[in-house]
């Protein structure tokens, strides 16, 4: 049974909508997160779901149940934000310790509790301190605490390493996914950044435009989008498009691309005439092979431990293949080399609606 | 030629509260039509080593030269330098178009050459549809993309780019950063970026110049930062994940070499693996700090057991943390992999892939075998 369920929920301003009739419904213990760029209406979602704003249409149910009419104190959810939001007069004990306190917890389970969940986040050293003696990480892990303290059922992520340095957001990256399975809650998890909703998602639910577009698993968001959309929002550099029209003719089904002509697999000859774009990952372009699309080697940018190289076509069409650095070679700007595009990187996107064919 | 030479160059703030010695006595040559960064996170120095080649900032002691020409106590105008900063600073009344050939005006160019120069630059950065607006109303992105493109259309001896791509789209970004680089390099322009991101300096740079404290830790080119990093603090500032760095012990017997580290692993190698130099160095060394980088731990067999706390595939790499005795290393694999946490993992590391330093004054003692 879904420990989460919203079920056709519409939210707007006077003539605003935000989003309409979303549907979602999470599992006991299930980690999703809400991907999508900045005023997309994702944290507005959680607000809803917190029940500190009213949706216009449309129902939550939390453990089977519809929260209408329950108040946010009393739906068994915690939530933390981007912005830490912690009380600036109280301790970092004080502060992990207000949602047991508002639940009328003994004061020794207060106590209890504040030390295991500290524990957990590896705070209890600075518990006496107040938030602005903190570090931003330690704010985001008092905050965190918070949330966890009161052992919620659902727990609300807005963003929450939006504001702490790369090093640490790579370190809590790692440890989240099983901070998280210990709370044993279901997470929502809102993040602008694809590579945490990658690494942390259980299924990513893609918001753009008012809808989810694609709700998935990390690998079939990545592997399968549904649409250009969400091609381009997952992975770096970001997959590359090219215009162009299927043909088929007799020996094969190929699409024209950067002044010669690529083979396509026999499964799109049903698109034969379908104005398309052509999508391929930058990963998927392989330089090694003596044939292929001819391209010159432009510029050679390193990227963490990969080497990305900026190509380009004979008809001026410009792309990027990513390598390992480890590669055997990596070719000099100005060298020709000839690309090759694997499979599984490799899509048709309907030129209007922008949807991925399936072949 | 206009190379750039920093000499002995010292920048120290004076106040009643005391001198603060921003930078301190660095020596910098940035070759003709070369692409240096300044890389470091704030409070490094960077960006007053900037200000004073722009001349927004006196020099305390040395001298910046360029093309052979002391450049120092020139007014910032004088000194033939381009600029584009991370806050746009385009001109509110002005057109995208007009901001960017503003710049051209004083130059003796026709205008018809202007004109195409401008046109250009806008094509190579994607802002050719929006050179009659103004500057309000455009994104962060195209005024930050304008700022460059006002900036490189310029001939100047020197170019100077603070952080000019923290703004840029992120579909964006990688197409822009090869059109730049080779765009520099068509044009021998010597330019400077600075930048607290290593992502975008490692991408543009030629050379790295890495700072820290208002001290260059080390000035070598991407690969070489990777590969040979000059101290500890280098060798975990650059390379993202970061590098595992452990301390222990090393003990040499005869055909073996032994690194004994905190957690109680020993990894053994065969003593011909190291140089004789090195071999001579370690038997007369005892603690020792060892760096191994994400990708050259390899997961499967080997010395280090631990357990999985995180398999996590981004799309183009696996990221895999480990608990070895209670610590958390990374291991980072171009294949996609599923482990599930909590399960058992042994790792091993070739010794070419190993980085010593001296763990007190983290200075380098050796990389895959051969000293530093």
């Amino acid at each position: 049974m879904s420990q989460l369920s919203i079920s056709a929920l519409s939210k707007a301003y006077g003539a605003f909508k935000v989003f309409d009739g979303l549907n979602l419904s999470a599992a006991a213990g299930e980690i999703v997160v809400i991907f999508g760029g900045s005023g997309t209406g994702k944290t507005i979602l959680l607000r809803l779901i917190a029940g500190v704003e009213e949706p216009s249409s449309g129902t939550i149910t939390i453990g089977g149940h519809d929260v209408a009419d329950i108040a946010p104190e009393h739906r068994g959810v915690g939530m933390a934000f981007q912005n830490f939001a912690l009380f600036p007069h109280m301790t970092a004990a004080e502060n992990i310790a207000t949602p047991l306190r508002a639940a009328g917890a003994s004061e020794d389970k207060v106590m209890a509790g504040v030390a295991k969940v500290a524990k957990l986040l590896k705070i209890d050293h600075v518990l006496t301190h107040s938030p602005r003696e903190l570090s931003n990480g330690q704010k985001q892990r008092t905050a965190l605490a918070r949330a966890l303290a009161a052992s919620p059922n659902i727990l609300l992520l807005d963003d929450p390493l939006r504001n702490v340095d790369a090093k640490l957001r790579f370190e809590m990256r790692l440890e989240l996914p099983r901070l998280l399975r210990q709370s044993g809650a279901t997470v929502l998890y809102v993040t602008q950044d694809y590579k945490e909703a990658m690494a942390l998602a259980d299924r990513i639910a893609v918001l753009a435009g008012g809808t989810f577009v694609q709700m998935a698993t990390p690998e079939d968001i990545y592997m399968k989008p549904a649409t250009l959309g969400v091609a381009s929002l997952f992975g770096d550099p970001s997959i590359n498009t090219a215009e162009t029209t299927v043909e088929a003719g007799p020996s094969g089904v190929h699409v024209a691309l950067g002044g010669t002509t690529v083979e396509l697999a026999d499964r799109y000859r049903a698109f034969a005439g379908r104005s398309v774009t052509f999508g391929v990952r930058p990963e998927a372009v392989d330089i090694s092979a003596a044939t292929g699309l001819d391209a010159e080697v432009v510029a050679v940018t390193p990227l963490n431990e990969r080497t990305v190289l900026l190509l380009k076509a004979k008809n001026g069409w410009e792309f990027l293949s990513s390598l390992p650095s480890s590669a055997a070679s990596i070719p000099e700007p100005g060298t020709r080399v000839h690309a090759r595009f694997a499979e599984a990187g490799t899509h048709l996107f309907d030129r209007q609606t922008g949807e991925r064919l399936h072949g | 030629m206009a190379e750039l030479v920093l000499q002995n160059v010292d920048k120290i703030y004076r106040s009643r509260k005391g001198n603060v010695h921003a930078v301190k006595d660095l020596s910098l040559t940035v070759q003709h039509g070369e692409i240096v960064a300044l890389l470091g996170s704030s409070g490094c120095g960077k960006t007053s080593t900037l200000r004073m080649i722009a001349g927004f900032e006196d020099v305390s002691n040395g001298s910046i030269t360029l093309g052979g020409k002391p450049i120092h106590t020139l007014p910032p105008a004088a000194r033939g330098v381009a600029m584009a900063f991370e806050a746009y600073s385009l001109y509110p009344p002005l057109t995208i178009g007009e901001n960017m050939s503003f710049a051209l005006k004083s130059s003796k160019l026709a205008a018809s050459e202007q004109d195409r120069r401008v046109k250009a630059m806008a094509g190579m950065l994607e802002i050719s549809n929006i050179l009659d607006k103004y500057p309000s109303s455009v994104s962060g992105g195209q005024q930050q993309r304008a700022s460059l493109g006002r900036a490189l259309v310029r001939d100047a001896g020197l170019y100077l780019l603070d952080e000019p791509m923290g703004q840029l789209e992120p579909q964006l970004r990688a197409v822009l950063r090869g059109r730049i680089k080779h765009y520099i390099r068509e044009n021998k322009c010597t330019t400077i970026l600075v930048t607290h991101d290593q992502t975008e300096a490692n991408a543009l740079a030629d050379r790295i110049a890495v700072m820290e404290g208002g001290m260059l830790q080390q000035f070598a080119t991407p690969a070489e930062l990777k590969v040979r990093p000059a101290n500890l603090f280098t060798g975990t500032f650059i390379g993202e994940p970061p590098m595992n760095v452990f301390t222990g012990e090393v003990t040499s017997s005869g055909d073996t070499l032994s690194f004994t580290v905190d957690g109680g692993t020993t990894l053994t190698y065969p003593a011909g693996e190291a140089s004789p130099a090195l071999r001579e160095k370690l038997s007369r060394t005892r603690s020792i700090a060892l760096g191994i980088r994400p990708y050259a731990l390899h997961l499967g067999d080997g010395p280090v057991k631990g357990k999985i706390m995180a398999c996590q595939w981004l799309g183009d790499q696996t990221h895999v943390a480990v608990d070895v005795a209670g610590r958390t290393v990374v291991s980072v694999s171009h294949e996609r992999i599923t482990l599930a946490p909590g399960s058992d993992i042994a790792l091993n590391v070739a010794s070419r892939d190993l980085h010593l330093f001296d763990p007190d004054s983290g200075m380098a003692i050796a990389h895959g075998g051969q000293l530093a």
